[in-house]
């Protein structure tokens, strides 16, 4: 299948519940109807110094 | 006329000096307004007019004393007779920012959900003190992490999971834990499988160490986590110096003062010794009955003062006590952080002194 | 690491790279304690380069030979503080141990 409609998981800013959202959905809480969701952190691993 | 020798004239140099210069080359005094004679006029020629000739070395060997006062695990204080300012400062630096010491320099985020941004979380782990001989350790060679091994990196973990319905936590420094195998990430690039670090044995086999790694203080607060956060982290130790960051620097600090000598130019009775020993908020001096209701001020506790000059400060009262510093007295205290006990600390820092003397030799034999 | 014109000159400027007052201090006290020195000075031209100089100017010798022998003056220096220390330090532990066996 084509890689570009995998599901990304958001995190709603009203209520914290996870949302997975594929391309082309509306940007909206399942749970609550809050319109504004933010993106979760990277799995990358990052390095930083401790200065 | 009596007849005297000529060398026994009062101004032919004899050997000595006279008492007031002696006192001048010596001491500093300290007055209302400023300190006065605070140079080291020393230099070999200086006194030859007055036929006084001193030789360094012999007399450093003879001179020299060390009086340890106080000796706990954490801190030293002892005095140092009969050495040179320049000296003394030179092993204060050189504890300071001179002497390796074991710190956190990379911090790997697996995950950091907590309200700590990632910078300020891996800037307080670097700050933690470590349990571990830096003398154990070599240098890392370079930045990139494929020459970190079992000689030159500390490997730690953090791993907290604060659960939903929980109340908040805190992390503490014992939750971070000692990986003596090595790092358990594995890097991303070169086809995968690469590790951060190449431990060829583990670090708490007996040929490589007698104690086992740590952290100094178990009680430190890292960071607070609310429920549902979780911080899991990775972080590396390596060797350091003080003056690339103060998180390498192995006393929190060290410091001297020079022995206060404080001499009474007249005497003082009854009620003005009452008066001067109420001024002095460190009690150095007291009262001595002399019989028939009279009583003197005697200085009982000169090494407290610590020159606030309280007793100098009202009018006429400065002819009456002399404030002064000893020149070649030091009274050091260093206070370790744990990596090594401060008796070594000292220890090192001089060889390191020696060290540099002999990095200079060596170039000048070329 | 040096600078200077002749070899065997008498007065001579070294200049220290990598070094500050530590060791420049120490250095230019033991060699003002030299009969040879008739002039020892340091100076650290700007603090943001690690770089120091020592002038020396010295009465016979040549200047490379007096600053080698305040070298070796200073680290004999130090190792007599650091065997002094050492004795000090054990002293202490030694009375420790023993007026705290003689209250037991």
């Amino acid at each position: 299948m084509d890689p570009q409609p995998e599901q990304v998981a958001y995190i709603c800013g009203d209520c914290g519940g996870e949302n997975t959202l594929k391309p082309g959905d509306v940007i909206q809480c399942r749970e609550c109807g809050y319109r504004i969701l933010y993106k979760k952190r990277t799995n990358r691993i990052v390095q930083y110094e401790a200065r | 006329m009596p007849r005297i020798s000529v060398l026994d004239m009062p101004d032919v140099p004899n050997g000595q000096l006279p008492p007031h210069i002696q006192l001048q080359k010596t001491r500093v005094f300290c007055e209302k307004n400023a300190p006065t004679h605070t140079d080291y006029v020393q230099h070999h020629g200086s006194y030859t007019s007055m036929d006084v000739h001193e030789s360094l070395i012999e007399n450093f060997h003879n001179n020299f004393k060390v009086n340890v006062i106080r000796l706990t695990s954490d801190v030293i204080e002892f005095d140092m007779i009969g050495i040179d300012a320049s000296l003394a400062n030179a092993f204060r630096r050189i504890l300071i920012s001179e002497l390796p010491t074991m710190a956190i320099e990379k911090v790997y985020f697996v995950n950091n959900t907590s309200v700590i941004p990632d910078e300020v979380l891996s800037h307080r782990l670097g700050l933690i003190p470590l349990d571990a001989d830096p003398r154990l350790f070599e240098y890392i060679s370079d930045e990139s992490s494929s020459s970190s091994n079992e000689r030159n990196t500390i490997v730690f973990k953090l791993n907290v999971f604060c659960k939903d319905n929980d109340k908040r936590i805190s992390v503490k420094s014992n939750q971070l834990k000692w990986l003596p195998k090595g790092s358990q990430l594995n890097s991303e690039t070169d086809g995968g499988g690469n590790e951060y670090t190449s431990f060829r044995c583990s670090q708490d086999s007996p040929e490589f160490s007698h104690k086992p790694i740590g952290l100094k203080h178990d009680d430190i607060i890292i960071a607070k986590l609310g429920p549902g956060q979780a911080i899991e982290l990775e972080a590396h130790a390596v060797k350091g110096i003080g003056k690339t960051h103060a998180k390498w620097s192995p006393v929190s600090t060290a410091w001297y003062r020079m022995l206060p000598e404080i001499v009474l130019m007249k005497e003082i009775e009854n009620e003005m010794a009452e008066k001067l020993v109420k001024k002095c908020p460190v009690n150095v001096f007291d009262i001595e009955d002399l019989g028939a209701g009279r009583k003197k001020a005697v200085v009982s506790n000169p090494r407290a003062c610590t020159l606030c000059r309280e007793c100098i400060r009202d009018e006429g009262w400065e002819e009456r006590v002399s404030l002064r510093r000893v020149k070649n007295h030091f009274i050091f205290t260093i206070e370790s952080t744990g990596s090594l006990p401060p008796e070594v600390l000292f220890t090192e820092a001089v060889k390191i002194l020696e060290e540099k003397c002999e990095a200079v030799i060596h170039e000048l034999s070329f | 690491m040096e600078e200077g014109l002749r070899e065997n000159s008498r007065s001579f400027t070294f200049s220290l790279v990598n070094e500050d007052h530590t060791l420049a201090n120490a250095v230019r006290f033991t060699l003002n304690q030299n009969p040879m020195v008739e002039l020892c000075a340091y100076s650290i031209p700007h603090p943001s380069d690690n770089i120091v100089n020592i002038a020396i100017q010295s009465t016979d010798k040549s200047a490379k030979a007096v600053f080698n022998d305040g070298l070796q003056d200073l680290r004999s220096m130090c190792q007599i503080v650091r065997d002094s220390f050492d004795k000090s330090v054990n002293d202490f532990r030694a009375e420790l141990q023993e007026s705290s066996e003689s209250k037991n």
